[in-house]
């Protein structure tokens, strides 16, 4: 034993050492590039990112976006640089981008970190509640100099939103269950982007707070929830009406629920409102029919 | 018997594999989602970013790739071969004793907790992956010895349990995680290698090649050992200090590997049983062998992960088991009429 850990002492020592020369040697051996104000070759890896710049008028600016990228429409023509979970460093590098916009989980950081390394210019974005899509809008503004547009698309946003509110006004909040998953049956819970979108839309979540962030929910939990609307999102990409169809025959064995009693069973597309981008409000909107319907058609 | 190992006979052998090695490892260099031209390679790096694409992508992006793989290759296949022996168990494989588990553990925990900071280049993620796999195989370790001294069963035993034990922990923190953490955590429990710094490569490159020769060092105590402990105890090996030193080493570079690439299956397992198959038993050859091989193997396998669905990428552990699994069979129909697990 005392052979093998000297053996690893020195090893380490040796290893430390290595590290402190090289991490020096890294940091002299690159210049950063020099930032000119307004890029001029963009690239996205995210979709909500893609259409944000989409709606700051860069469309020219663009280089590249992630596979999953297809709104708006000529964004889906753009070159693609791997999917949203696995942007591939080498087909970033080969658009020659002046910066970078991505998100800033796990899997998107190992690639923009390698990329600073090497000395481009990387905007890593938090997006996953509804305060943080206007910080990174302005963010994004100030760095591709579209700072004005940015002011405006905030304000627009804001404003459909408040126009939606007052609308729904302050009648009784409308039991919502928020279906991600039925077999097994799993909702969204309370700290998620959804439950911010259903409180919007005139909702209550019936899952109280829970440390799991899409909690399973037991027949006994739903039976005494008293849920008033279903909402649940479209899984495949097949048509939405054999969905709904499918959804209302799976929830018609609790025919007591308030919500299956008044067939208010709404499947929906998720891709317009679980992204969180400028298409807010209309996704907004979309629940609102669902929970408050005869309020927002006034 | 002429098909005695001589030195000369293994020296050649290992030099042909180390050649078939380089030869791969440039290939694969030249191999991914963006065309690029050596002539504009060789011109160096420009004085800022995107000045040279194509330096920049072979020599930043897929070089340190490569390497990283042939090194996670290396160490997964010379700790598959040493656990093999030492356990005397032909399903052993370098994650059988909990590493794998613990290293998950250490991921997870560092994913939702959120930790940012980074450590030489070191990414949070890879430290606490080192961190669960050493303390978990040292428990592992530890309870396995209250039980008796010599008993392997004992330690595979214990290794199963706090395998599923860590795995129901795992599971019970990824119930509870946010999705991008959950995602997160499941590419890095399919194993998938990434570019590196270049800092980071270094070290793990001297960490496996010192376990690597370190566990050449015990390839004839490791022959002895295979055919039982009472009869290496017979020819004179002190089968305790085998046993520590070569565990130790096979759980430190699995380890190291696991940390930097997160948990490749197959490469561990079906590795050194190809080699066995085709070169038969002897540890002083099938060690090397197995390392170059293991490198090959996973060279090969990260660039087709790089470009069979490019731009998109796989994560390797998806190919090593389907490329993996299927040639194994092959090579097992072919050969086990000739040799037999230990000969």
């Amino acid at each position: 034993m005392n052979k093998f850990q000297r053996q690893l002492l020195i090893m380490l020592c040796f290893a430390v050492a290595v590290v402190i020369t090289f991490s020096r040697l890294q940091s002299q051996s690159r210049n950063i590039k020099p930032q000119s104000g307004q890029p001029n070759r963009i690239v996205s890896l995210s979709p909500n990112l893609t259409e944000i710049l989409f709606e700051l008028g860069l469309d020219e600016k663009i280089i590249a976006v992630s596979d999953d990228s297809d709104y708006p429409p000529q964004a889906a023509k753009k070159n693609k640089v791997g999917t949203f979970w696995q942007p591939n460093t080498e087909a970033i590098i080969a658009c020659r981008p002046d910066l970078v916009v991505a998100e800033s989980f796990e899997q998107q950081k190992a690639v923009t970190e390698s990329l600073k390394k090497l000395g481009y210019e990387v905007l890593s974005l938090k997006i996953e509640k509804i305060e943080e899509l206007f910080t990174a809008i302005e963010k994004i503004g100030n760095a591709t100099g579209r700072r004005q547009q940015a002011d405006e698309l905030i304000k627009n946003i804001k404003a459909q939103l408040d126009s939606l509110r007052s609308k729904l006004g302050s009648s009784d909040k409308v039991k919502v269950l928020w279906v991600i998953q039925a077999e097994p049956l799993r909702a969204a819970g309370r700290s998620t982007f959804i439950n911010e979108l259903i409180e919007l839309a005139g909702g209550e979540n019936v899952i109280s707070d829970t440390i799991q962030q899409y909690p399973p929910i037991s027949t006994e939990e739903l039976l005494a929830s008293g849920v008033e609307v279903i909402i649940q999102s479209a899984m495949g990409k097949g048509r939405i009406e054999n969905e709904q169809k499918a959804a209302e025959a799976f929830w018609s064995k609790w025919g007591n629920l308030p919500a299956v009693k008044n067939r208010r069973i709404y499947v929906i597309e998720p891709d317009t409102i679980l992204r969180l981008g400028p298409r807010l409000p209309q996704g907004a909107e979309i629940i609102a029919r669902c929970i408050a319907a005869n309020q927002v058609n006034q | 018997m002429s098909n005695v190992l001589t030195k000369q006979k293994l020296t050649k052998r290992v030099v042909i594999c180390l050649a078939i090695l380089a030869a791969v490892m440039c290939l694969c260099c030249l191999i991914g989602t963006q065309k690029i031209s050596l002539e504009k390679v060789f011109a160096g790096p420009g004085k800022t970013a995107g000045e040279n694409v194509d330096y920049e992508i072979l020599v930043s992006v897929r070089l340190p790739r490569v390497v990283l793989a042939a090194l996670v290759g290396a160490a997964l296949a010379c700790s598959g071969v040493v656990l093999q022996a030492i356990l005397r168990n032909p399903l052993a494989d370098p994650y059988i004793l909990g590493i794998s588990s613990g290293a998950g553990l250490g991921v997870i925990i560092a994913i939702i907790s959120g930790v940012s900071w980074t450590f030489w280049g070191g990414s949070p993620i890879a430290i606490a992956a080192f961190a669960g796999a050493i303390i978990t195989v040292w428990l592992v370790w530890y309870i396995g010895h209250l039980t008796g001294k010599s008993q392997v069963t004992n330690l595979l035993l214990a290794g199963v349990v706090v395998n599923a034990f860590f795995a129901a922990v795992i599971m019970f923190l990824t119930s509870i995680a946010k999705s991008e953490q959950v995602y997160s955590t499941i590419f890095w429990l399919m194993g998938n290698i990434t570019e590196k710094n270049p800092p980071v490569l270094w070290v793990s490159a001297i960490c496996i090649l010192a376990g690597i020769i370190s566990l050449f060092s015990v390839c004839y105590r490791l022959n002895a050992l295979s055919f039982g402990e009472q009869e290496a105890q017979g020819l004179g090996i002190d089968i305790n200090k085998t046993k520590i030193l070569a565990f130790g080493w096979a759980a430190f570079i699995t380890a190291v590997a696991v940390s930097l690439s997160g948990l490749i299956g197959f490469v561990g397992l079906i590795i050194p049983h190809a080699v066995r198959l085709v070169l038969g038993p002897d540890h002083r050859q099938l060690l090397p062998v197995s390392a170059i091989f293991g490198s090959i193997f996973l060279v090969a396998a990260d660039t087709l992960a790089r470009i069979i669905v490019s731009p998109a990428q796989l994560p390797v552990g998806i190919i090593t088991a389907i490329a993996g699994g299927p040639f194994f069979l092959v090579l097992l129909a072919g050969y086990s009429r000739k040799v037999s697990w230990l000969r």
